[in-house]
Parts: C-alpha cells; sequence; structure tokens
C-alpha cells in the first residue's frame, strides 16, 4: 500500500474507506506498531523508524479494540498509563480523576473495567489515551460497534478535544462520521489514496446538483415523456427522472416551466446535492457495493 | 499544565521504573484472580501427598524415607509447571489490545516482560510456602540448617526466574493460549520426568540415563538435597553437572537470564496481531 498524509498541527484529519482498505495498518504504522516497508513519515515532528520512543512520548492512540485492562478499575488502567507515560505516580492518579471527571465516568472509576458497557470502555480508552497531553491523537475507529446513544457521547468528547486544538488523525468507515468531525477527509481504497479533500470539496468535485422530479405514481408512460423532454442526460429512478443541472437554481425554475407544459401529475421538484456517499462510491468505483458491504459485516 | 517537575532520570532509571510499573500492574492483576492463585497452591499439596504416598510405597530409599528424597525433585518441578504456566499467560497477554498501547507508549521494550517475569516469582511464593509446609507435615526435614536451606531455595527460585523467560518465549512464539499450552508442555513432561526427580536415574536404560543425567533438572534436584541435606539413597552418578549441581544451576540460570531475554525482547518488539 502507498498513501501519503499531511495533517496540519490543530486539524482533525479523517482517513474514510472500507474495512481492509489500509487504514489500520496506516495507523499502526504511524504510531509505531508496525514498519513500514518504505517511505518515511514523521509525527509531531519526530521520524517514526529512528525516533519512535520520542513519537510514543507525544501521541496518544484509541484502537479499534479495547485496549483496557479487565481485571484493573477505570481508576487504576488510566493511572498505568500515567506512570508509563511517565508522569510519576501522583500526577497519574491526578490526571486519572480529572479524565474521569471529563468523560463523565466518576461512578464507575472503582469499578472493574470488565463491568463496563462498550460505550463506557470506549470513552475510557479515550481518556486513556489524553492522559499525557498528547500532541497527535490517533483515533482507529472510534465509534465503530456503539450504539447510537454511545456514539454521539464519542462525538461530543471528540469534538471537545479539537476545540483545544488537539491534532486528530481519524478513521472510519462511516461516512457521516467523517463529515462531522474532519476538516479534511482522505479516502482510502486497497492501500491507496483515492480522493482528498474538505468534506464540500469532495462533494463537489464529483459534480453538480441534479434537479430530481417525482411523479404522483410510478407511470410509465408519463416518466417516459419527462425523461425525453428533459433531454438526453435524463435518467429514470423509480418515480422520479434526474437531470444535472448544470446551472443549479436556473435550471430548476427551466425544468418547472417545461413540465406546466407536459400536464403530468407532479408530486415534487428538487434540486439534490451529492452526499458523499456518492463521492465514495465514485472514487472507490465501486458503486452500489458499499451497502451490501456494511450489510454483510454486521454483527449477529 | 505542567507535567514533570523533577529532573528528567536517565534511562536506566526509566527502565527501572517501567519494570516496576509493569510488575505492580500484574500483582494487581494477580491478586484480582485468587482462582488462579489458589489453583497454584493446590496444585503442590496434591502433588506431595499423592506422590509421596503413590510412589513412596513402592519406592524404598535407604537410610531415610521416601518423602525426604522426593521433595527437592518436587519443589524443583514446579519451577517447571510455572515456566508453562508464563507461556499461556503471555501468549494470552499478547492476543490482547492492552499490549499493542503499551507499544504506542515510551516505555521500554522490556519493562512488560520483567513484570511478567518478577510478578510470576511474587505470585508463587504462596504456593511454595504451602508447598513446604506440606513437606514439613508429611516428613521432611531440612537436615542442613537454616542457611543452607534458605540459599536451596534461592537456587529454586533463581532457576524459576530463567525458565519463566523460556516459558515467556514459548509464549510470544505461539500463536494461541493452546498452542502456547502444548509448546509448554512438551519440555515440562520431558524434563520434569526423565530425571532424579522421583527415582534414582542409575536403574534407568543408559540413553535414558545419560539424557536424565545431563537433564537440567536433575542439577537443580541434586543441589537442592544437597544443601537440603536430603542426600539419602545411592549417590548420584558421576556426570559433572550431578557432582558440581549448585555451580551448574547457577551457571544455567544466568545463561539462560543472559541469552534469553533479549531475544524475548526483540520477540515482543516485532510481535504483532
Amino acid at each position: 500500500m502507498d498513501v501519503s498524509l499531511d495533517v496540519p498541527a490543530g486539524s482533525v484529519c479523517a482517513l474514510l474507506g472500507r474495512n481492509g482498505a489500509g487504514k489500520t495498518t496506516t495507523v499502526r504504522i504511524l504510531t509505531t506498531l508496525l514498519d513500514a516497508d518504505g517511505g518515511h513519515a514523521q509525527v509531531a515532528g519526530f521520524d517514526i523508524a529512528t525516533q519512535a520512543d520520542k513519537v510514543r512520548g507525544r501521541i496518544g492512540v484509541t484502537g479499534q479494540t479495547a485496549t483496557m485492562d479487565e481485571l484493573l478499575t477505570g481508576h487504576e488502567n488510566l493511572e498505568i498509563i500515567g506512570r508509563f507515560s511517565h508522569l510519576g505516580a501522583a500526577v497519574s492518579r491526578r490526571r486519572a480523576d480529572e479524565l474521569l471527571r471529563q468523560f463523565d465516568l466518576v461512578a464507575a472509576g472503582d469499578q472493574l473495567v470488565k463491568k463496563y458497557s462498550g460505550g463506557m470502555r470506549r470513552r475510557l480508552d479515550l481518556a486513556a489515551s489524553l492522559i499525557a497531553n498528547p500532541e497527535v491523537l490517533f483515533l482507529d475507529e472510534p465509534t465503530t460497534g456503539l450504539d447510537p446513544v454511545a456514539r454521539s457521547e464519542m462525538w461530543a468528547a471528540i469534538r471537545n478535544l479539537v476545540a483545544r486544538g488537539t491534532t486528530v488523525l481519524l478513521t472510519t468507515q462511516y461516512l457521516d462520521e467523517a463529515d462531522q468531525l474532519a476538516d479534511t477527509i482522505v479516502v482510502v481504497d486497497r492501500g491507496l489514496v483515492v480522493a482528498e479533500g474538505t468534506p464540500e470539496q469532495l462533494k463537489a468535485s464529483i459534480g453538480r446538483p441534479s434537479v430530481v422530479v417525482t411523479l404522483v405514481d410510478a407511470d410509465p408512460i408519463a416518466l417516459e415523456k419527462v425523461r425525453v423532454a428533459l433531454g438526453a442526460d435524463a435518467a429514470i429512478r423509480g418515480r422520479s427522472v434526474t437531470v444535472p443541472a448544470s446551472e443549479g437554481l436556473v435550471s430548476l425554475g427551466e425544468v418547472v416551466t417545461l413540465l406546466e407544459r407536459l400536464a403530468v401529475p407532479v408530486h415534487e421538484v428538487g434540486l439534490e446535492h451529492p452526499s458523499l456517499d456518492e463521492v465514495f462510491s465514485t472514487v472507490t468505483h465501486r458503486p452500489g457495493e458499499h451497502v451490501t458491504g456494511e450489510v454483510a459485516k454486521m454483527p449477529a | 499544565m505542567s507535567i514533570a517537575t523533577l529532573p528528567a532520570p536517565n534511562s536506566v532509571q526509566l527502565g527501572l521504573i517501567d519494570a516496576y510499573n509493569a510488575t505492580r500492574r500484574y500483582l494487581i492483576r494477580g491478586k484480582r484472580q485468587p482462582d488462579i492463585i489458589f489453583g497454584s497452591v493446590l496444585f503442590p499439596v496434591i502433588f506431595v501427598v499423592l506422590f509421596g504416598y503413590v510412589f513412596g510405597s513402592s519406592i524404598s530409599v535407604p537410610g531415610g524415607n521416601y518423602h525426604s528424597y522426593l521433595m527437592s525433585g518436587l519443589f524443583a518441578q514446579s519451577t517447571l509447571f510455572a515456566s508453562s504456566q508464563v507461556a499461556v499467560a503471555v501468549a494470552t497477554d499478547m492476543n490482547e489490545g492492552v499490549i499493542d498501547r503499551f507499544k504506542t507508549l515510551p516505555i521500554a521494550r522490556s519493562s512488560i516482560l520483567i513484570g511478567r517475569s518478577v510478578s510470576t516469582i511474587v505470585l508463587g511464593l504462596p504456593a511454595l510456602g504451602v508447598m513446604i509446609l506440606c513437606a514439613l507435615a508429611v516428613g521432611w526435614r531440612p537436615e542442613n540448617g537454616i542457611f543452607n536451606a534458605v540459599l536451596g531455595f534461592a537456587l529454586i527460585e533463581l532457576f524459576a526466574f530463567a525458565l519463566s523467560w523460556l516459558g515467556i518465549l514459548a509464549g510470544l512464539i505461539a500463536k494461541s493460549s493452546q498452542a502456547a499450552d502444548v509448546i509448554a508442555s512438551i519440555p515440562v513432561f520431558l524434563l520434569g520426568f526423565v530425571s532424579n526427580v522421583f527415582v534414582d536415574t542409575s536403574k534407568m536404560p543408559v540413553w535414558l540415563r545419560d539424557f536424565a543425567d545431563w537433564n537440567p533438572v536433575s542439577a537443580v534436584v541434586a543441589a537442592g538435597r544437597n544443601l537440603f541435606g536430603n542426600t539419602i539413597g545411592p549417590p548420584p552418578s558421576g556426570v559433572w553437572s550431578l557432582q558440581h549441581p549448585e555451580i551448574t544451576t547457577i551457571g544455567l540460570a544466568l545463561l539462560i537470564i543472559i541469552v534469553f531475554i533479549p531475544i524475548c525482547v526483540r520477540r515482543y518488539s516485532r510481535t504483532s496481531r
């Protein structure tokens, strides 16, 4: 695989891709867990290969799998990570208290982690990554497998960090997560970067908005009539006809005028912007596959 | 916020602190698993009673009771079992996400493994204590004074510490804890039973006797028998390691420690799930 990244300090970059796209491998290399076959990378200004220890002193990592010790309490887990970050026993304990408060885990602080819910574990994991105030934070699929409530709590916690100026590299397979949290999105597929930019740039890159005409019912004769009237680029989709809108609202006005003359029962006419989902399908050249992939990997 | 106002310690000091913290972590974990401690205490009790009376009823040792002869063997053998348990524990550790997190922290690479081996020795002490009490109850006595007895146990624990690194290596190589169990069990049974632990080697077939005599476990057992003053029965065979069992035990333990700690640390650094 071959991935180039440049994440400015204080910004959030999302690595977006399917399972097996190379997101986790990228994070494992950048966090010194894996050696790269070639190339070079700097994290917080230090080379990952020759200054691994300096890098380790400046990063926080929240992995895909729970990395907290089930046989220790939340507080003990945080304290040990603090001690291993060379904060000393007293500072580690104080930071553990602060983080438990910050992540709403005070009540669970003295409970063994094996009694924690999935969302609590992830929050503790994130708290542990922050104990030494890292310059760069790596979040490898921080919300995969969480229920919607736990997920939005996790998002709130991440936004909080971002507001404090931590540089974040986030991996995710959820488009909305990247859209919600990231300043820039890097789409990876099969180990290669296939698109890169702000969420808005990516949406703009795959094209213009479309005008969508939805009829009252899926009458094939009426649909065909509308399609022919809208020109060669128009396509039928269910009970709608879609046509690229070269000039946005101007096109919308033209379509409405045209429809008045056709005398077909129209339910709705609107302008549709491309979604990040479509960007994803377009840049990875596997339209439609995304949806089935998601369904197939759902845990039972 | 400001962190670290103390003068920065050097890397050796930091390494020691890391190892201390890792050991502390394993001790806390150990305390939370009373079933494992209970098992490790129960096991030697069963061994002392079972082997003592099962074998003891058909093996007669001239000049004393079989338990006096047997106990050094059981003390030494328990170090083998401990090392196979370490193998399983390390293999389990390596499949957990927490080790990945430790690898992204600025700690000495050796610290987690040192914590594992030191805590194994510490957590094994209750079992050793119970084993000694059982031994005393069935008639075993250290006949050479308290100093030599302590020295004997110190040698056995040194050997246990060295063996724990072989267990760690097995655990690091194994892909799963089940595999680690298999890898570690073979030497445990081979070295534990083809030895002078239970019987005098002189009546074994020649090829087996050579193995048993040169078996390092036999040297540890012989060192124990010397220091505990349990030198009853026929004199040990004339191979060098059994003539100088204390030196052999110390030398071998140090050799294992010096050679295998770096190998384990390298392997640990490269192991990635």
